[in-house]
């Protein structure tokens, strides 16, 4: 493969702001318990007070610090994000790998497990396990991994199969090569692109079912979310809490979508060549 | 086109084989009570004449198979289960929520489409140039900022602050309008909901159009079409967004459980009484009865709009009859 991925992300200005916003909040995200100045479990100071130099966002309706509860919540969707995409694609990686290579029965079976899962409304499906169940943290990234790894499968399929019938693959395969040679060397090395891809997209994926179950009330009520300070913050809007409580969760929640759609735009960019550039020998 | 036609049917079967294992399997497989499990909320006591009751709609005391066969002829019969809630069979809450939830839908549809693929097509063709670039970054930032919290600024912007919108509802309770003071009683309801859906699914529509207009772009046909000396605007939205949208129908499919995500937090956010705010409150109030009919319906919806869109296909691109 002719791309070199890294310097030309670098070039890509799109996918460098969404990258350097990513990495500082999930940096954030990560130093929360040094970075917090208070506990955010910690309820004993007065209720709703404004912001101060002591708490910088103010406090809640139950005198929680609302800017160490940002930082820990941010965690939250930083952690669900990146956990969840791992897993997915993983899984996606695996089958679709394997789907391409063993083919026949096996192949079938996967693929329409695919394509039924497409069809099927994720979120309605880990509501409703959530509400039998009430799981906690890992169970719900597991199950989110479970019901979203078909469109990296579907991808990684459609590569691998197409890079069987390469000239590359076969005269590795004719000077005797074995499978996990080429698997190593010719497969994954190519697949990387999707993979990377993949992993960005079903990240956002996650970070937004995080906040939005738990907006809905159906997170594991005692870790620190997004979604759960905006749900309460909508409903002490008429105290005028909303510049100090409500916005702060809703902009980082937006930034770290942003900077992950940045993200998967420049990574397309860069490995579908054709999108690049101006109109100009297609025009003249 | 016998192996096509195997192919969907084989994909429905294992999706509505999913859909019985999460419905009918899954509280049987729970450890504990299967009728505690499901019933229990926050608002009911089983009494044991309830109980007892339950026991016997369920066949829960007749082996696994003939509650089986029980369930799916209940199912067949449009029988969902009764909410204890809310003292309704949930077929009707949902059939009183379904309209709402389409009208919001459809309509966001219908506009995110024209709009993103206006969008698209006008980007695509001035490409690398400035109007595109700052298209394509404004995009892009759109469709990182989730419908929730877009939802939410809209909220407190426009109806609590401002007060130019209401607050909740699909329209004005008691207020005995009719003819078109009613529809605009309606559409005024609706049109903070619908900016929100609509705007995030313009993203997704402009890139798909965008990127597919490119490549579209540069087909000697087009080039033909301009030697001709057809005009721009023709080639354009004729020639080339006629071959460029063919991705869009594709994907209609797949798009439908992002939508369907979308409405459940819109109207939750606006309190507009369609199946998202019905959702809601099945949550709130751990009304599972009505969870799985919410999901049974909107899977058994979305089949039914890919067999639609399946058949369409054809008719749009004749190609794909010779493709299996």
């Amino acid at each position: 493969m002719h791309i070199r991925p890294f310097r030309e992300f670098k070039r890509n200005r799109i996918g460098v702001t969404g990258l350097v916003m990513f990495l500082l909040l999930s940096t954030t995200a990560i130093l929360a318990p040094l970075i917090a100045p208070h506990d955010p479990w910690d309820y004993s100071d007065r209720s709703f007070q404004p912001p101060s130099m002591n708490h910088l966002l103010g406090t809640n309706d139950i005198g929680y610090d609302i800017f160490s509860e940002l930082l820990w919540a941010l965690r939250t969707s930083v952690f669900f994000g990146v956990s969840v995409a791992a897993i997915a694609c993983t899984i996606g990686l695996i089958l679709g790998v394997s789907a391409a290579l063993v083919g026949g029965l096996y192949d079938l079976v996967v693929m329409r497990i695919v394509d039924a899962l497409l069809a099927i409304p994720s979120i309605l499906v880990l509501i409703l396990i959530a509400a039998y169940f009430r799981p906690s943290t890992m169970i719900l990234v597991v199950t989110l991994s479970l019901i979203i790894w078909q469109t990296i499968a579907r991808g990684v399929r459609a590569q691998t199969l197409s890079l069987k019938t390469k000239p590359h693959i076969k005269a590795a395969r004719n000077m005797g090569a074995s499978t996990v040679y080429i698997m190593r060397k010719h497969i994954l090395p190519e697949l990387f692109p999707l993979c990377a891809m993949g992993f960005v997209t079903k990240a956002r994926i996650a970070v937004f079912m995080e906040a939005g179950l738990s907006f809905l009330g159906i997170f594991d009520p005692t870790t620190k979310s997004l979604g759960i300070m905006m749900s309460y913050a909508m409903r002490y809007l008429y105290l005028d809490v909303w510049f100090n409580w409500l916005l702060p969760a809703v902009l980082s929640l937006s930034m770290l979508i942003v900077s992950l759609a940045l993200i998967s735009y420049a990574i397309e960019e860069i490995f579908d060549p054709r999108l690049k550039g101006g109109n100009n020998a297609a025009t003249v | 086109m016998r192996n096509r036609t195997a192919k969907i049917v084989t994909i429905y079967l294992l999706t509505i084989f999913f859909l019985l294992f999460l419905n009918f399997l899954l509280p049987r497989l729970l450890p504990g009570d299967v009728i505690l499990a499901m019933y229990s909320g926050y608002e009911v006591t089983i009494t044991d004449e309830l109980y007892n009751e339950l026991v016997q709609l369920h066949g829960l005391n007749k082996p696994l198979h003939v509650q089986f066969f029980i369930y799916l002829v209940q199912l067949a019969h449009g029988n969902l289960g009764y909410s204890h809630i809310c003292h309704a069979p949930t077929t009707t809450l949902i059939m009183d929520a379904l309209p709402w939830t389409m009208l919001l839908v459809c309509t966001s549809f219908i506009l995110s489409a024209i709009i993103g693929m206006v969008l698209g097509v006008e980007s695509s063709w001035v490409r690398g140039k400035r109007t595109d670039q700052s298209l394509l970054v404004s995009m892009l930032v759109v469709d990182g900022i989730p419908s929730l919290a877009v939802g939410i600024l809209f909220l407190t912007i426009f109806s609590l602050y401002g007060g130019w919108f209401p607050t909740s509802g699909a329209m004005t309770p008691y207020s005995n309008l009719a003819g078109i003071a009613h529809i605009k009683d309606i559409l005024w309801h609706l049109i903070l909901p619908l900016t929100t859906l609509t705007l995030s699914q313009i993203p997704g529509d402009y890139l798909l159009i965008r990127n597919s207009m490119i490549l579209t772009i540069r087909e000697p046909y087009v080039l033909t079409a301009r030697a001709k000396g057809i005009k721009e605007r023709k080639i354009k939205y004729f020639h080339a967004a006629r071959n460029a949208i063919l991705p869009f129908f594709t994907r209609i499919g797949i798009r439908l459980a992002y939508v369907i995500t979308g409405v459940l937090f819109i109207e939750t956010i606006f309190a507009y009484p369609g199946l998202g705010l019905l959702t809601y409150n099945a949550i709130s109030n751990r009304d599972l009865p009505l969870l799985q009919g919410i999901l049974t319906v909107s899977v058994l919806l979305v089949l039914l709009i890919n067999i639609v869109v399946d058949l369409l296909y054809k008719k749009i691109d004749p190609r794909v009859e010779y493709a299996y």
